[in-house]
């Protein structure tokens, strides 16, 4: 730490100069007199001063939040030497602002003094919060002399977007093989009654239907539709972005996939995820706690990558894309490769849902209100509402989503064909 | 409250020559004085806040011109001793603006201000007494020293001024970037 000049010397600098000028011109010994305060005070201040020697520790309460929660940030300060006058200040990264206290300070210390300073920061944003120390800047008591640095110490901070309970599911049209929630079309053990048939060499006695069995004269054993679970891709459409930091589509889709996911993991089905943009990443299905962090972690990163290239849907991997999955794709239908890819997936027999997200909030929010704003954005619904009726005109089941409220109400009056249905069909 | 007490110092130091002399040109005067002066205070800007107590000092220099009264060391004094604090205040005014400050920070600062307006006024005694002693031992010799003196004294000041301007970054500035 070096210490250098502050620019209030040029100001005592200047006055003296004026003093002294003064003084010369008019004769008087009093105008000159005028300057002495000053010029003590840059006496002072100019003489050699010893670096000040301290400690500091940096430390965050947590290092996951969700988006709107609060971070405590606690600076430790322990001087060595006698600082007159310290200022720390944290600069803060997009879309955290400070939510109790300020981040910035000042303190006195005396030698040996341990000093702690805390506030607390809100993150308003989905984001991997990277927190840098504080800048540190000792004053020379009368603000003539500053030296300053940097703490050099990183906290690390998760802020993952934040979910919403989602109750009522989109089915998916086909089973796989493992134990789950959704009533199976194939036979086998399980509480939802297939059919009753003749007893067969081989049928457990546990399966025979005494009243059937009395009825008819004959033995008979009900059959059973097992309980499956299902396999989930969720698609995001990061080749959009519209609207402010923090409440752009990507964001609102993220939200979605996030919460999506958390629900039918919940529900024992695998889930994955492909990040549709100028960069393809995916999460091949799985399930369990393990899974949601993987799908968190993915999604805590996605984010627009400029690229004028389509990504073909053929390099995801099938374990990634398995041929029976449900795809739920959330996406603005701004671009047309992300329809393209859509159109792809549903030609290669996939089931897909596309849950439309509204953009016309997200530009709202991003632009100032007036006339012109509003008769736009009236324009820029019917032309959306028509853009959407076409595509239900050609099949594809879409839901209508505004990105903020819950998807809940989204899939309220959803009709799905029940499985069987959709098998016999 | 920093900034109440700058304006009350701009306010005096801009009242005092016409409580010496109240005329209609010292008046307006006043005006441009009052203007950079609270300008300064109100946006916490030194550069301004200097150019006010800069015109104060002008308009000090005409009262003492025009009324040609006897050298009063102890007003000058003041005067200089009012620039001082109200540089001092509008500067911390600055740097601590929508910060945190600790307990003890404004007692310490105020302690070292008054230190150093006290020892300002032990200086202008130590100046007097010289400047006295001088007179009687070289009568008649006193003044070019004096002016040789001041003008070199200027003319540091000047050149203090222009390095310090001419530097690339001072930690001020660098504080008004990070924020």
């Amino acid at each position: 730490m070096t210490w250098r000049p502050t620019a209030l010397n040029v100001s005592f600098l200047t006055f003296v100069g004026w003093a002294l000028f003064l003084g010369v011109l008019t004769g008087r010994a009093d105008i000159m007199v005028v300057a002495v305060p000053l010029v003590v005070a840059l006496m002072i201040a100019g003489r050699p001063r010893r670096t000040p020697v301290f400690e500091l520790a940096h430390e965050v309460s947590t290092d996951r939040v969700v988006e709107q929660d609060r971070v405590m940030v606690t600076v430790t300060l322990r001087a060595s030497t006698a600082m007159p006058l310290l200022e720390l200040f944290q600069p803060l990264p997009p879309l955290v602002t400070v939510e109790r206290g300020r981040h910035h300070a000042f303190f006195t210390l005396r030698a040996g003094e341990e000093r702690r300073w805390t506030f607390d920061l809100r993150c308003s944003g989905r984001q991997r919060l990277v927190l840098g120390g504080p800048h540190v800047r000792v004053w020379e008591p009368l603000g003539l002399a500053a030296s300053e640095t940097r703490h050099q110490t990183r906290a690390t901070i998760a802020v993952y977007p934040r979910l919403t309970a989602v109750r009522r599911l989109p089915r998916p049209a086909r089973t796989q093989t493992s134990v789950g929630n959704y009533v199976s079309p194939a036979s086998g053990d399980g509480i939802e009654p297939r059919e009753i048939r003749p007893f067969a060499p081989g049928d457990q006695i546990r399966h025979v239907n005494w009243r059937a069995t009395l009825r008819l004269g004959k033995l008979h054993v009900t059959q059973h539709h097992p309980e499956r679970n299902a396999d989930v891709v969720i698609m995001v459409d990061t080749l959009s972005h519209v609207g402010p930091d923090g409440m752009t589509v990507v964001d609102a889709a993220v939200r979605g996939a996030g919460s999506l996911a958390a629900a039918y993991l919940a529900r024992r089905d695998r889930v994955g995820l492909i990040e549709y943009g100028g960069v393809l990443r995916w999460v091949k299905p799985g399930s369990g706690r393990a899974q949601q962090e993987r799908l968190l972690e993915t999604l805590l990163r996605a984010a627009v990558v400029f690229t004028h290239v389509a990504k073909d849907l053929d390099l995801v991997p099938p374990r990634v894309l398995p041929a029976q999955a449900l795809v739920i794709a959330l996406t603005p239908l701004l671009d047309p490769r992300f329809v393209d890819a859509l159109a792809n997936l549903i030609g290669r027999g996939f089931d897909v849902i596309v849950v439309a997200i509204s953009p016309i909030a997200s530009a709202r929010a991003a632009t100032r209100s007036s006339l012109a704003a509003d008769v736009a954005a009236g324009l820029w619904a019917l032309e959306r509402r028509a853009e959407l009726d076409e595509f239900r005109r050609r099949g594809v089941t879409i839901a209508e989503w505004d990105g903020e409220g819950s998807l809940d109400a989204v899939f309220a009056g959803w009709r799905r064909p029940r499985v069987r249905q959709v098998i016999a069909g | 409250m920093i900034r109440l007490l700058a304006a009350a110092l701009v306010v005096a130091l801009a009242g005092l020559p016409l409580s010496v002399l109240p005329s209609l040109p010292l008046a307006w005067l006043t005006v441009p004085v009052l203007l950079l002066g609270l300008g300064g205070v109100a946006i916490r800007s030194v550069p301004l806040a200097t150019s006010g107590a800069a015109l104060a000092l002008i308009e000090y220099t005409f009262t003492l011109v025009i009324t040609g009264g006897r050298v009063d060391v102890l007003t000058a004094t003041g005067f200089g001793a009012a620039v001082f604090f109200l540089l001092e205040l509008v500067s911390f005014a600055d740097r601590t603006h929508r910060a945190t400050i600790g307990s003890a920070v404004l007692a310490s600062q105020l302690r070292r201000w008054l230190g150093i307006a006290a020892l300002g006024v032990a200086g202008t005694m130590l100046v007097t007494i010289g400047a006295e002693t001088l007179r009687v031992a070289l009568p008649g010799g006193t003044l070019p020293l004096v002016v040789i003196l001041s003008a070199l004294g200027a003319l540091t000041a000047l050149a203090g001024t222009v390095r310090l301007v001419s530097r690339p970054s001072s930690p001020s500035s660098a504080s008004s970037r990070s924020r």
